[in-house]
């Protein structure tokens, strides 16, 4: 049975070669996904390395200048939002959400394929439909100059942006991934 | 439709989607909009990215990926082999000296790291075979890195505790000094089991020994001279330093915890700059992309988490479910015994992270209105998680285990591991005895609770 924790390690750094069953006309599509994915990895990078900086000032300036810290959770937060959602498409790719595959693995090979394009579909509706949402949270916030309830009250299509970026981002790897596991139920071949 | 039907169809149709292999958040994620979309007002379905959002934009649940990026730097630099060897020096003389220094060793290192898989093969890669190599059956071995890993979720800071505090609403500074005694306390029989199997061991090999002349590694001493023992301070002492002076920093008020956890991050990069001289950004990229890699998964899985119980709640159902336990006019142990057993059941399929976010809604409200304190109450049901993470059949340090020393068998394992699981269920019990294990100390530093009973 596959075990699932609060800290399951993940192994590689970068994404694999492609899907072996990714049709030709796609490939071009998932190379460009892929470098995609790095430069979003480079950010979330930032975001985290940004977020621990803030916060470790927080610290800094409270202690030595009595300053008061205001921005700084709220800057966190946003670097750690961004980081988040800008990174979940790359973590797809690598199939890093983990799933329970306690009964999955049980399955003969062609009910597996088929259960791998019928995930994958579920998954990519249930990401397009918050992606489309996240877009009009976002606009909502544009539109009205919608700020956060604190005194700095920054704007809030900051993260809204970050989110519906990165949903989008999620949504069109899994489109890639769900043709190719299409592709594999009609092909037939073992994954 | 009644409550109790649509309770029933919310959970079968959870369970089908986890066991469909689904990943675990957009799995959740689509169960929650499928039933606002059946089952609630059109304009819910308008809010769920707010909702999310909302949730998710905490600072305390965002300490999380910080928390991790100072366990993967300490995990992947050299610092589990450097502080495994020194504890092994100095506790050299005791009997079963070599046991006790691994289960030292993992403790430390749960403390700094924060995860129980990062700590197994840290001081497993390194433990084990030593420990193999002075006759330590194998089985054994295993069993002490293994249950010495899950100290990792119970030793401030850890990933399950923050969450608890953020559904359970209870202090985190709290929590984690809460788990700091009973952490001492499962070190100890910890390493008190490693003593008594060491003798049983010892015992064994010097009876084949008299009767056939079969020689143990067992029999064999080291001997460390004085000037060893302190040459091996110095590459483990930043590191303590670094998990005593963020512990200072937060509770000598100088920080909050989500503070803390940037300060730890940074800090810990930093040293493994200085002492291991990893600095260089193609160095640490790997460390930033592994931290990510989990965090991102994570906060998804808990992000999509709490949408699920905002609608589990927005439907009434675990109001219901916690009224029907209070109900059943179960009394207090029986209620907590058959609450943590639930726990235990569920840990077989589902991370921790899942199992507080979606029980804690149903399962505070009776507890609370039994006269628990919620804050003790955390703390065994992170040991009782702890100990799902080395239990049969599912338990992750066991795989972990079985990858860092392929010729173990799993038998082997699962036998070595077993004594640890029931020490860890005495734990509880003791726990629930004596409730001071937990509180005395956040009562000493933090003052007694409000309305604690």
């Amino acid at each position: 049975m596959h075990a699932v924790s609060e800290a399951a390690p993940l192994v590689g750094d970068g994404p694999a070669a492609g899907h072996p069953f990714m049709p030709a006309w796609l490939r071009p599509a998932e190379r460009a996904m892929r470098l995609v994915n790095r430069a979003m990895l480079g950010l979330g990078m930032l975001g985290l390395l940004a977020a621990a900086v803030v916060l470790t000032s927080s610290v800094v300036t409270r202690y030595f200048m009595h300053a008061s810290t205001d921005w700084q959770d709220e800057t966190a937060v946003f670097c750690l939002v961004g980081a988040t959602f800008l990174t979940g498409a790359f973590v797809q790719s690598l199939r890093g959400h983990i799933g329970i595959e306690a009964v999955s693995g049980l399955l003969p090979a062609w009910a597996g394929r088929l259960r791998q394009a019928g995930v994958d579909l579920g998954c990519l509706a249930f990401c397009a439909f918050f992606a489309w949402k996240s877009w009009t949270l976002f606009h909502e916030a544009w539109v009205d100059g919608q700020t956060t309830s604190s005194s700095w009250a920054p704007p809030l299509w900051i993260p809204y942006v970050l989110m519906s970026c990165g949903m989008t981002l999620f949504t069109v790897q899994l489109l890639l991934q769900t043709v190719a596991s299409f592709n594999a139920m009609a092909k037939g071949g073992v994954r | 439709m009644s409550l109790v039907v649509l309770g029933l169809l919310f959970a079968c149709v959870t369970l089908f989607v986890m066991f469909s292999g689904a990943p675990i958040s957009l799995g959740l994620g689509a169960v929650a909009v499928a039933f606002m979309f059946f089952f609630m007002p059109a304009s819910a379905l308008d809010t769920v990215t707010q909702n999310v959002y909302e949730e998710m934009a905490s600072i305390t649940l965002l300490s999380i990926p910080l928390f991790i990026l100072k366990g993967s730097a300490i995990g992947k630099s050299r610092a589990g082999q450097d502080l495994y060897a020194a504890m092994h020096v100095w506790m050299n003389r005791l009997p079963g000296g070599l046991g006790i220094a691994n289960v030292f060793a993992c403790a430390l290192f749960a403390a700094m790291a924060g995860s129980s898989p990062a700590t197994c093969s840290a001081i497993g890669s390194a433990g084990i075979p030593e420990m193999r190599r002075r006759g330590y059956s194998p089985g054994f071995a295993a069993g002490i890195i293994a249950a010495g890993g899950t100290l990792g979720i119970l030793l401030p800071p850890s990933v399950t505790m923050i969450l608890y505090a953020v559904a359970a609403e209870q202090s985190l500074g709290r929590l984690f000094l809460a788990g700091v005694g009973p952490g001492v306390l499962l070190v100890a029989l910890f390493a008190a089991w490693a003593v008594v199997n060491y003798r049983r061991e010892y015992r064994r090999a010097e009876r084949a020994f008299t009767a056939r002349g079969e020689p143990s590694a067992l029999l064999s001493h080291d001997r460390f001279t004085m000037r060893e023992r302190l040459e091996m301070l110095p590459r483990v002492l930043p590191f303590v330093v670094l998990l005593i002076g963020v512990m200072l920093a937060l509770y000598g008020g100088y920080a909050t915890p989500s503070e803390t956890a940037g300060l730890g991050g940074l800090l810990a990069l930093l040293l493994i700059a200085v002492v291991y001289g990893v600095w260089r950004p193609r160095d640490v990229k790997p460390i930033l992309a592994a931290t990510l890699k989990e965090s991102t998964m994570l906060m998804f899985i808990i992000g999509m988490s709490l949408l699920f119980s905002y609608v589990m709640s927005y439907l009434h159902l675990s109001q219901e479910a916690a009224q029907w336990i209070v109900g059943t006019g179960m009394s207090r142990w029986l209620l907590l015994a058959t609450i943590l057993l639930m726990v235990i059941v569920l840990g077989f399929f589902l991370p921790p992270v899942s199992i507080i976010l979606m029980l804690a809604p149903i399962i505070l409200p009776p507890l609370k209105a039994a006269g628990f304190d919620l804050v003790w109450f955390g703390i065994l049901m992170t040991i009782v998680m702890e100990a799902g993470l080395i239990h049969p059949p599912v338990g992750l340090n066991i795989f972990v285990i079985k990858n860092i020393a392929p010729d173990i068998s799993l038998r082997d394992i699962i036998w070595g591991v077993l004594p640890f699981v029931v020490l860890m269920l005495a734990a509880v019990v003791l726990i629930c005895v004596f409730p001071s294990i937990a509180t005395a100390l956040p009562d000493a530093v933090m003052g007694p609770m409000a309305g604690a009973h």
